[in-house]
């Protein structure tokens, strides 16, 4: 039986609702077919072959070996520990330093517009041209560091940062914080802002201090903003590359897994396992981009 | 010029185009080529140019008068310009229409057919000109670039250091080298030496030189490395270059230095000798507008075990992209370089020392150019890096290189165990 209301025009409107949408999906979608799914399989395709008669092969597909390849090629295990170390590092002192800036410059205070003004500098600088102005710093001959340092009389020779393995992922990493910092204070910062102030002014009544208030009001309801933090500084630290290769080059000591990709694929004419490589790093960022999808979904649920 | 001089300059110029390129044998040259394919069917074409070094904007607004083609110059550094030209060439995309072509890339380039034999798009007489040093690019039979830069190595001084420092000529052997720093540090040069070590093409070609002046070689005719032995040649030269960074012969910086920048220190005055550098260098740092030693710089022979040491070529061509838009403007462009006045006007201004045969005579009868008795001394000593030609894999053997000799330069692993690393490689790599 037709409803009254069911008039068959409803069903055409649907119809070119729907099909109104299609038509404007359709662009967006072959846009990222073109740009992103194709890419993507071509690349996959080129990780699942062999490297062809410059590496002595017959061009063909070989499975899964590439990726074996790479798993046990030193080079490329260093470079997933510094990443592995890159990321750890980065990730805790952006954290940290972040809820403290974020905290200091949630209090109203003269000058707190400069501030963030000048807070906000170093994140809209490219990671190359810090990393340039960085190199300045560290430069062992004529860099600002050394020469302050023997200034000082704190060393008596030049130091050279960036040779020594440890010492120098922990430069690098220093530098990259200096430019992830600002972006991870103003997530800290907003989270900080949505909080309402009856929830201190409750807090309070019932005696809690501020180190208490810190501990069970600001933190737990700060839980989103660590989540995104968190996401969005791990996925930056895991795809460190301009601040590396600007300080330090292709050196061994200081290679992330994107430095070996780059290696491997341009300096070596290596496509094959550079690709592989570089799906690798593409898995583990998928896992962690997950996981932290997860963790927002249940702070925000 | 004076008769013995011209007769010196004589010997030279043979010595120059058979052995600089150092990779191939040949016989005489004849005169230069002619500007044969510029025609009217190019004109108003445009092309790119990607080279690592610069051009006098002057030359090339005269190519495009004379030809009606536009150039979009670009340059790159060596590595950047590599890289690029390997990504380009394996996506079968276009890049440039005339690009570098390195020594380095016969085997790979041509073996990929990535470029085009230029046997039947340049004119003969211009190839014939090039033949000797054009022996480094050729493969099969054919000829996949034409030479821009006869580059060998030699060292280079700084005269008034020298002599501030006592020393009264440059060191012939190594220990003297060693010697010669010492004075030098005690005369007030921090750090005398300017040796590029970062893990870059440049920073390796050291090692490569110090290899042949130690009197050996990297590989065995086979191919299989050598360097790994505590007497070989190679390892010896890895050894002296840590030395050199202990005793504080090269500054801390040298680690992490690009050739481009040792040269500048040396240009600076901060350093006495650079060990390995071109010989087109010396226009550049007797040049007051680029150089603040312009007048002190002087070429010496590379210091070899009991006397000059042996040393290498490092040929450099232009080539023409299979994927090249222009072809005949392009090789339009090539035959331009090549013309004797354009490529001493391009040495003098940017340091490329001309290949062509007829060029260089009329370089050396000019007087133009720099240290050519050096030159002439120094050709005797200069061989092939690799005796068969650079293999196929040698981008791979020299990445892996970059990065493992640098960590022996900083300490970080010993000489040893990175040489052994580096052998193993390049032993798989051969196998």
């Amino acid at each position: 039986m037709r409803l009254p209301w069911n008039t068959g025009d409803g069903d055409r409107t649907a119809r070119e609702t729907l099909i109104l949408g299609w038509i404007l999906v359709i662009p967006a979608m072959l846009a990222v077919a073109a740009l992103i799914l194709y890419p993507m399989v071509h690349g996959f395709q080129q990780s699942i072959r062999s490297g062809g008669f410059l590496f002595g092969e017959q061009p063909g597909y070989v499975g899964l070996r590439n990726y074996r390849d790479v798993i046990h090629d030193p080079a490329s295990r260093d470079a997933m520990r510094h990443t592995l170390e890159y990321v750890v590092l980065a990730v805790t002192l952006e954290m940290v330093l972040g809820i403290l800036v974020a905290v200091t410059l949630h209090r109203v205070f003269r000058g707190r517009g400069l501030v963030l003004a000048v807070l906000i500098l170093p994140w809209a600088l490219p990671s190359v041209v810090s990393g340039v102005l960085w190199r300045r710093v560290f430069d062992p001959d004529n860099g600002l560091l050394n020469s302050l340092l023997m200034q000082l009389h704190v060393i008596s020779h030049p130091h050279v940062w960036l040779a020594s393995g440890r010492g120098a992922i922990v430069y690098i990493t220093l530098v990259h914080v200096w430019g992830v910092l600002p972006l991870v204070s103003l997530i800290f910062l907003a989270g900080l802002q949505s909080i309402p102030e009856e929830v201190y002014s409750a807090s309070s009544v019932d005696g809690a201090g501020p180190l208490r208030q810190f501990r069970y009001v600001t933190l737990p309801l700060l839980r989103p903003s660590m989540a995104i933090a968190l996401t969005v500084g791990t996925l930056l630290a895991i795809s460190i590359f301009d601040e590396i290769f600007v300080l330090n080059g292709t050196a061994l000591n200081t290679r992330s897994i994107l430095i070996q990709v780059y290696n491997t694929t341009f300096a070596q004419a290596d496509f094959a396992h550079g690709t592989a490589l570089a799906f690798l790093l593409a898995a583990v960022t998928a896992v962690f981009g997950a996981l932290y999808a997860l963790v927002l979904r249940r702070a925000t649920v | 010029m004076n008769r013995p001089k011209r007769f010196i300059t004589g010997i030279a110029l043979a010595l120059l185009a058979s052995a600089a390129a150092a990779c191939g044998g040949g016989s005489s040259s004849s005169t230069s080529g002619s500007s044969g394919a510029a025609s009217e069917s190019i004109k108003g074409q445009s092309i790119t140019v990607l080279v690592p070094y610069k051009m006098p904007q002057k030359l090339l607004d005269q190519f495009t008068a004379e030809t009606g083609v536009k150039v979009d110059y670009v340059v790159t550094g060596w590595d950047a310009t590599h890289n690029k030209l390997l990504v380009a060439n394996e996506a079968k995309s276009y890049i440039a229409d005339v690009a570098e072509f390195d020594w380095s890339f016969t085997g790979q380039f041509a073996g990929a057919q990535w470029v085009e034999p230029l046997d039947n798009l340049i004119s003969p007489s211009v190839l014939n000109d090039l033949k000797n040093t054009d022996a480094a690019f050729v493969s099969g039979g054919k000829t996949y670039a034409a030479c821009y830069s006869n580059d060998f190595r030699v060292s280079m001084y700084n005269t008034k250091l020298f002599a501030k420092a006592g020393i009264t000529e440059f060191p012939k052997t190594l220990d003297e080298l060693g010697q010669a720093a010492e004075k030098l540090k005690a005369s007030g040069v921090q750090y005398p030496l300017s040796i590029p070590m970062a893990a870059t093409e440049g920073g390796v070609t050291p090692w490569y030189l110090l290899t042949l002046a130690q009197g050996g070689q990297l590989f065995d005719e086979n191919l299989n490395p050598t360097f790994q032995d505590p007497e070989s040649a190679g390892y010896k030269a890895l050894q002296w270059e840590v030395d050199a960074v202990k005793k504080g012969w090269v500054s801390p910086g040298s680690v992490s230095m690009d050739d481009s920048v040792a040269f500048n220190k040396f240009t600076a005055g901060e350093t006495a000798i650079v060990l390995a550098t071109g010989p087109g260098n010396m226009p550049t740092a007797n040049d007051p507008s680029q150089s603040s030693i312009a007048g002190d710089a002087a070429m010496g022979l590379v210091p070899g075990v009991d006397g000059p040491g042996g040393s290498f070529g490092l040929p450099e061509g232009l080539s023409i992209p299979v994927t090249a838009k222009h072809k005949a403007a392009a090789a339009a462009f090539i035959e331009w370089w090549e013309r004797p006045e354009n490529a001493i006007e391009i040495y003098k201004t940017q340091g490329s020392l001309p290949c062509g045969a007829s060029t260089l005579k009329q370089l050396a009868d000019s007087g133009q150019l720099q240290g050519g008795d050096i030159v002439n001394q120094e050709l005797p000593h200069v061989g092939p890096l690799f005796t068969a030609g650079a293999p196929i894999w040698y981008s791979q053997f020299s990445s892996d290189a970059q990065g493992l000799l640098n960590s022996a330069v900083k300490g970080e692993t010993s000489v040893a165990d990175a040489l052994n690393q580096l052998a193993d490689k390049a032993s798989a790599r051969n196998s």
